[in-house]
């Protein structure tokens, strides 16, 4: 493998305290490393920025779900087409690009791993299968549990509680899978959606049949995330997703998960105020002050931008309010014990009040919050808008005077309605940029050797021109290394390269299976000797990171 | 059905049809297998691939025995020099075959085609045009309790689906009564299961479509003959929460098919504003519903594209597609070469004996002589286990192999 010396960045490494530093970085059989021999190759970044390749925890690149976006929009990527080279395969890019594509893709603008947010475990194959076709980025999955008949069941039996019987089974869920973490959609709620088109006002409604609450989901598999010591704390998409007056739940989800390590995903979606059924307004700042005062709970944010996007979700009941909105395009699918999905290509207007307010609350979440490790960026690719738009983004939270002449050109009404005309002069630093694109999210994700450039880090790492224009600037890395190798230089690919699957392990009693194997016989349509992906095909190669627990 | 398995083998998936039923317990039964539960388009796929197995040569070059190397030299040799190749077929091709092929097929800058190659053209896909309402077989199963085969006869092509879909022996499990409703005029095994029968001629599917989507929206239908049935049906439907549609190539094959397709999906869409209805599409094969969704992640297009120009581009022609694109040289991975008219140069790389080709390897096939990934007619991803010792490659290795010799 090369050795390599990158001399004389600016190097942003906030995991490690170096903001801006000049040095130099070093790097060898794929790692970072104190030094290099004279021989190494030099790459001369003076003038330049230096930071961990970025971390994406939050969006959606692979799955059933996914593909079934790309088979709704053939036309929107009819334009967008990648053409094969000798190096590279061809496809197709659009809001939802082809596998490849989106390796591609992402490492042109400096990521170097990728979380999948919400993967059906039933299609856990298939969702490996992707990865394996998505190159140049490590990339792990998160599982769906927060609708799982099975673990109803197990909540039921344990009272809510957290019983060896239930966290065995979520650590046997991950094994069975390749899943990295655990994910909870709209807990409780995707169910009585698929029994009645029901939904939750409360997380003490019962989801019928099943004796349980979405406050009992949450307690208890978060809790035995928890007790598991996974990497990565259990990843809540919290109930009444886009509702007016939603900001009260996800403070009662909050407040039901305080204490314990928890991460919210696209917290934007989740922050209205205002009357059910009515028009939403901001209470950004009050769920912000709760995560203030609550370091234990992380978000990303969930940014919309302006243009199109493609809502794909587990929580199949938004997107039928989506697919009334809009009389366009939807599909839904329902995924036996599991999981819901639905899909609905969505136009988000800056002159439309709704957008617009969406559009200043996830920028309110940014500017506002005091601790950017707590609250970390993302689209949710590619619900708020493409991962392609986050140089775009970085803009608006790195140039005042440009978010400014964006926010003139959004809904006045609805821009009143955020903290942002109240002289919100932030202007995020390189260094906090470093910290909501990498060194947090890496932390988050509890991938030690990832988002920081510390000795033994891997050797992923992106090199930028120092430009005014911090989206040009981030569009388009001068050079990207991925596990110590040069993958991206002057927005070219140099190297094709699989990437990791980045799997977890936490320690079970196998006898879980004698408990599971006639819940499943009951309610799949799958034999339980059959559900396990055990295709070293699909699985390797791995990164495995075990539970602390 | 006369077959050489030797040993029992229990449980595993059973690739007949697009079901992928993996509760399957084989057994030797004379010179025959037997299938627990039940199925015999099973036993005959099984035993079809063990003969096969047993009898056919590794490769042929014009019809004479050959060896792989010659014949993979030879298959490259052709696919390198072809103006216009073809992959097609796929019908009992695994992921993995998948993988490989459209790998190949970009290198080559070939047409890839899912579906059929003769025939009418059934128009633009109608899924794209406004999606569709869809589940796995346990949601059907346990929730819906109104199941409307359309034009379908599953009793004979996916002999164990309404099984699968509780209208056997664990029928009612959950919810009580079950309504099983056929819409066929013809005289089919599953008509004789249904509870009701909806008869008139296919070519008024769209019209039967339409005036249930005009009758759930309030309004007034024309004067029709169907209208009593068409009322019926849809009082039925309006009496469950749940309920789902099975349809296939009866209702989509042919000219105008999916316009029809295009007809019940937005039937389906209008009835899911007050309840949950959903739709399950029957695959001619195994492999195609797989084949689809590796084509869509990899390319971003389902069915039928050509990568002539250097990247995917979505293929509408009208006409078969075979003549309309003057393709020369063709690549069958697991699949019919028949198909194909005679001034096509053909390679077949397939587990079932094929004649009329140039260059032909036998595969193992997937889930007797080798393990592999297919995708369930809903979508969901198995595993099929190698149940039978056998040395003939995969399909992907030699998709893989031809890649590496026409890249050298």
């Amino acid at each position: 493998m090369t050795a390599l010396r990158i001399r004389g960045g600016q190097v942003h490494d906030p995991a490690n305290n170096v903001d801006g530093e000049v040095r130099d970085v070093c790097v060898q059989d794929g790692q970072v490393v104190a030094e290099v021999g004279p021989n190494a190759r030099q790459i001369d970044a003076s003038g330049m920025v230096v930071m961990p390749g970025g971390v994406d925890i939050h969006a959606h690149i692979a799955g059933p779900k996914v593909n079934a976006a790309r088979k709704l929009s053939p036309d929107e990527r009819r334009d967008d087409p990648l053409d094969r080279t000798e190096l590279l395969r061809s496809g197709t890019g659009g809001l939802v690009p082809s596998t490849f594509a989106t390796g591609y893709r992402y490492s042109l603008l400096g990521y170097t791993t990728v979380v999948e947010a919400a993967a059906p475990p039933l299609a856990a194959r298939h969702v490996l299968s992707e990865l394996r076709d998505t190159p140049m980025i490590d990339k792990a999955f998160l599982i769906l549990m927060g609708n799982n008949q099975v673990l109803f069941e197990l909540i039921r039996e344990s009272g809510g509680a957290v019983s060896p019987r239930l966290r065995d089974a979520v650590a046997w869920w991950l094994e069975a899978t390749g899943g990295y973490g655990v994910k909870l959609v709209n807990p409780g709620g995707v169910e009585l959606w698929k029994q009645s088109n029901g939904h939750i006002d409360s997380l003490d409604d019962e989801v019928a049949g099943f004796g349980v609450t979405p406050r009992q989901v949450l307690e208890a598999i978060g809790g035995a995330v928890h007790e598991l010591g996974l990497p990565h704390p259990v990843h809540v998409h919290a109930n009444n997703l886009g509702l007016a007056g939603n900001a009260d739940t996800t403070l009662d989800t909050m407040r039901t998960l305080a204490g314990r390590q928890a991460h919210f995903a696209h917290l934007q979606f989740h922050s209205y105020g205002g009357k059910p059924g009515g028009q939403p307004r901001s209470r950004a700042p009050e769920l912000l002050e709760f995560l203030n005062r609550h370091p234990e709970i992380t978000a990303d944010v969930g940014q919309v931008m302006f243009g199109p996007a493609v809502t794909t979700t587990a929580d199949a009941q938004v997107s039928a309010r989506l697919r009334d909105l809009t009389n366009g395009k939807w599909i839904n699918h329902d995924t036996e014990v599991e999981t819901g999905c639905g899909i609905v290509p969505y136009t988000y207007k800056a002159g439309n009040y709704v957008h617009a307010l969406q559009w200043g609350i996830g920028l309110e979440l940014f500017l506002l919050g005091q601790d950017p490790w707590q609250v970390m960026l993302s689209t949710d690719h590619p619900n708020g808008g493409s991962f392609l738009s986050y140089p775009k983004l970085i803009r608006l939270l790195m140039d005042r005077a440009y978010r400014e002449d964006q926010m003139g050109r959004a809904n006045q009404r609805a821009i009143r309605h955020t903290a942002l005309p109240d002289g919100l002069d932030r202007e995020y630093t390189l260094n906090e940029i470093a910290i909501i694109t990498r060194a947090a999210p890496a932390r988050r994700l509890g991938l030690r050797d990832k988002g920081h450039l510390g000795i033994g880090a891997d050797a992923d790492v992106t090199i930028y021109h120092d430009r005014a224009d911090r989206e040009e600037m981030f569009a388009t890395p001068r050079y990207v290394i991925k596990g110590g190798e040069l993958a991206v230089e002057d927005g070219d690919l140099r190297r094709a390269d699989d990437g990791l699957l980045l799997s977890s392990h936490a320690a079970f009693d196998p006898d879980v299976s004698r408990v599971l194997a006639p819940l499943f016989e009951e309610r799949y349509t799958v034999a339980f000797e059959h559900y396990p992906v055990r295709d070293p095909v699909l699985r390797e190669p791995a990164r495995v990171v075990e539970a602390a627990g | 059905m006369r077959c050489s398995l030797v040993t029992e083998l229990a449980p595993v998936t059973c690739a007949g049809c697009g079901i992928l039923c993996d509760d399957v317990t084989v057994q030797r039964a004379g010179d025959g297998v037997r299938l627990q539960p039940p199925c015999s388009l099973g036993e005959e796929w099984f035993c079809e691939r063990v003969r096969w197995a047993a009898n056919a040569p590794a490769a042929m070059i014009h019809g004479q025995p050959a060896n792989i190397e010659a014949a993979l030299t030879r298959a490259a040799e052709l696919l390198r020099g072809a103006r216009r190749p073809l992959l097609h077929g796929f019908d009992g091709a695994t992921v993995e075959d998948t993988r490989a092929a459209v790998a190949l097929a970009d290198r080559l800058g070939a047409l890839v085609v899912t579906g059929g190659v003769r025939g009418a053209w059934p128009g633009a896909p109608a899924v794209p045009l406004r999606g569709a309402s869809t589940a796995t077989l346990g949601e059907i199963r346990d929730r819906s309790r109104l199941v409307v085969i359309w034009r379908e006869d599953p009793a004979t092509t996916h002999p164990r689906l309404l099984d699968r879909l509780g209208f056997g022996a664990r029928a009612g499990r959950r919810h009580g009564q079950r309504t099983l409703a056929v819409v066929d005029d013809r005289d089919t095994a599953t008509a004789r299961r249904a509870d009701l029968q909806l008869s008139w001629a296919r070519e008024r599917d769209l019209e039967a479509l339409s005036a249930l989507h005009v009758l759930q929206r309030g309004l007034a239908l024309p004067a029709s003959e169907l209208e009593a049935e068409l009322g019926g049906l849809l009082e039925r439907i309006h009496a469950v929460p749940h309920a789902a549609f099975v349809h296939g190539p009866g209702l989509g094959d042919g000219a105008g098919g999916q316009r029809r397709v295009l007809a019940l999906h937005e039937l389906v869409r209008a009835l899911c504003l007050d309840r949950h209805v959903v739709t399950l599409a029957l695959p001619t094969a195994a492999g195609i519903t797989g084949a689809r969704d590796v084509l869509t992640w990899q390319t971003g297009y389902a069915q039928n594209i050509d990568l002539a120009s250097g990247h995917p581009e979505l293929v509408t022609a009208t006409g078969p597609l075979a003549t309309s694109e003057g393709v020369d040289v063709s690549l069958c991975i697991e699949g019919a070469v028949s198909e194909l008219p005679d001034g096509v140069t053909k390679i077949a790389l397939c587990s079932r004996p094929v004649g009329g080709v140039e260059v032909s390897i036998r595969t193992a096939a997937a889930g007797v002589e080798a393990a592999g990934t297919l995708h369930r007619l809903d979508g969901v991803p198995l595993t099929l286990q190698a149940t039978l010792p056998g040395d003939a490659p995969k399909a992907a290795a030699l998709l893989s192999r031809l890649l590496a010799e026409i890249g050298s």
